[in-house]
């Protein structure tokens, strides 16, 4: 295939990174900075042309995988018009309401339910930060704090399981889905503790105040009401471990399961609200997967020239061990998370690193996760960090201002990333004693 | 005087017909998302009872309707501006942000030019092969890349018109 190309690998390489990079810097989307990278390099190559450009992006979407995030971006946005929302915040607060912080600390349990429910981290973020920015700011949090702790606690909906991450990551790099559901509950839990260890410290030092403690009664009768919804997580992942349905399949009964409680149970969607959630579904979905068409066809043309393999050769030359490779995946997906959305990023680094980790022996969940869980602290990184982004727009500030305390709060859950680095049963202990059989 | 008011009639027109276009895909997109759901759970259900038949197109069909969700969203997205980008300059307003909007416009209209070009050649290439499972004819999906190209150049042009009025223009609209 090299023979007979019109551009050297390296050539290639400098026209795709430079003309990305330099597009992206000029504010062009990122969809079509990607897109706009591939066009001179399919245009000088005769085999090529700018028809693959189109066959590519046709390929990418044309794809059951993908179908996962507008069924999740659905399940998020009928909870929230639906009441579910409302009742798992009433439940939060019974369990963490006397907390020094409280209102911060039923952000953070808000996210972990809610991560278990739906597996959309820009759905977290767009609905919480409507919910609790301004309540926190009525009652005397910093703004700063209040934008941080509502993006950061939002990346808990790709970690813990469902997570559209972990489903593109299972079809992308043919990893079991199942598997990775069971192997994010250890380490997002993990993230959702440090998160409030972390909340309880701000609140000491600011004085950030306190709800009176919740009567068992009202404990009782908030778990009884959230009671259908606290079902949910089981219903999805239960049916994915027993092989009831497909993980894509899995997110359609996320719908069905939420649009059954809106309508039947709870009874507060009108139809008003439900073709809202529609519109919104949609929007969201479409920027986020246009995006993966055009770099699924920039990844493509990295393979084509087999800059992948350049690039590794490199890298393997240092002889690293499974510890250090573990954390210079990271390293890689964390860079490249503060550029590119998880999906793309997905689609074309995981490819790249894949025959890395797998040369010195990492699992293939375990590379999953230490992926998954970077690009994760990829969507509150600037300058391209959406839970950050959707944080800030919903507040009405400007990211520069809430970049240092977010930057703190990252730090205890960059710990928790070296721990599942360097101990690697903290992901697979799970998958290992619920189904064996998904890990091989 | 007489031209710019001619100008500026026709600029109107376009602008309310973009509208009433938009609207109508915000729509189909709302619709498209809904029926979604309806190929997928008919899948897992099918599996399960003996009363409801066990298709084979369900899968198609619903990657189908996904790519032109994805198509049509996209179009929305460019009208409404919410195509992710990363903002070097946030604090940019005014001309000097007109200037930097109109050299981003070009790669944008350029982007829409090569789907609308290459998308029309694309729709031609299937135009007489049909889908493996359903046996849909293909050009209907292809279809949507040169409405794509269309639509990002009405839109994205009509963005690409204010931001030159802006920067030649005087005042900011």
């Amino acid at each position: 295939m090299m023979g007979g190309n019109v551009l050297a690998p390296g050539e290639a390489a400098w026209i795709l990174f430079g003309g990305f990079f330099a597009l992206l810097a000029l504010r062009v989307p990122v969809a079509v900075a990607l897109g706009m990278a591939c066009l001179p390099v399919m245009l000088i190559e005769p085999r090529l042309g700018a028809m693959t450009l189109m066959q590519e992006t046709f390929n990418a979407y044309n794809s059951f995988i993908l179908l996962a995030v507008p069924f999740f971006l659905l399940t998020a946005n009928l909870m929230n018009v639906g009441g579910i929302t409302d009742r798992l915040v009433r439940l939060s607060r019974a369990m963490v309401g006397h907390f020094p912080g409280g209102l911060a600390q039923i952000n953070v349990v808000l996210s972990i339910f809610f991560a278990g429910i739906s597996g959309s981290s820009t759905a977290d973020a767009a609905s919480q930060s409507k919910i609790f920015i301004e309540a926190q700011r009525r009652e005397g949090y910093d703004d700063s704090f209040s934008v941080a702790i509502t993006a950061v606690s939002a990346v808990l909906a790709v970690i813990i399981p469902p997570s559209i991450l972990m489903i593109v990551w299972g079809g992308v790099l043919t990893v079991s889905i199942g598997a990775l559901f069971l192997a994010g509950v250890i380490p997002g839990l993990l993230i959702g503790l440090v998160q409030m260890a972390t909340v309880h410290a701000y609140a000491k030092k600011r004085g950030y105040p306190t709800y009176p403690r919740a009567s068992l009664k009202e404990l009782s009768f908030a778990t009884w009401i959230s009671f259908p919804a606290l079902m949910t997580p089981f219903i999805i992942i239960g049916g994915k471990i027993f092989g009831w349905f497909t993980a894509t399949e899995s997110a359609c009964i996320a719908v069905l399961y939420a649009g059954l409680l809106s309508l039947v149970v709870y009874r507060e969607m009108d139809l008003k609200a439900l073709y809202g959630a529609l519109g919104e579904t949609g929007r969201l979905a479409a920027v986020a997967l246009f995006c993966v068409g055009t770099a699924s066809a920039f990844g493509w043309l990295l393979a084509y020239y087999k800059i992948p393999e350049a690039i590794l050769a490199g890298v393997s030359a240092w002889g690293m061990g499974k510890i250090a490779t573990g954390f210079f995946i990271a390293g890689v997906f964390l860079v490249v998370g503060c550029f590119l959305d998880a999906i793309p990023a997905i689609i074309i680094v995981g490819a790249i690193l894949q025959p890395l980790a797998m040369e010195v022996g990492i699992h293939p969940v375990h590379f999953a996760m230490i992926g998954i869980v970077s690009l994760a602290f990829g969507l509150v990184t600037p300058p391209y960090g959406l839970c950050l982004m959707i944080a800030c727009h919903v507040a009405g500030m400007k990211m520069g201002a809430v970049i240092k305390d977010t930057m703190i709060m990252l730090l205890p859950m960059l710990a928790v990333l070296g721990l599942v680095i360097m101990w690697p049963d903290v992901s697979l202990i799970l998958p290992r004693l619920i189904s064996p059989e998904f890990l091989e | 005087m007489g031209g710019v008011m001619r100008e500026t009639g026709l600029r109107h027109a376009v602008q309310r017909l973009a509208d009433l276009y938009s609207r109508i895909l915000s729509a189909l997109l709302a619709l498209c998302v809904f029926i979604l759901i309806f190929p997928v759970a008919l899948q897992v259900f099918a599996r399960f009872t003996d009363f409801l038949p066990h298709y084979i197109w369900t899968e198609e069909m619903a990657r189908f309707l996904l790519v032109w969700t994805i198509m049509i969203g996209a179009m929305v997205g460019l009208k409404e501006g919410i195509h992710f980008n990363v903002d070097l300059w946030p604090d940019m307003q005014g001309r000097p942000r007109a200037a930097l909007d109109l050299v981003t416009g070009v790669f944008v209209l350029a982007f829409a030019a090569a789907f609308l070009w290459y998308g029309m050649e694309f729709v031609d290439f299937a135009w007489f092969r049909i889908s493996e499972l359903a046996e849909l004819p293909l050009w209907l999906i292809h279809l949507a890349w040169p409405i794509l190209g269309f639509s990002w150049l009405l839109f994205g042009g009509l963005k690409f018109y204010d931001d030159l009025k802006t920067l030649f223009g005087g005042e900011a609209p």
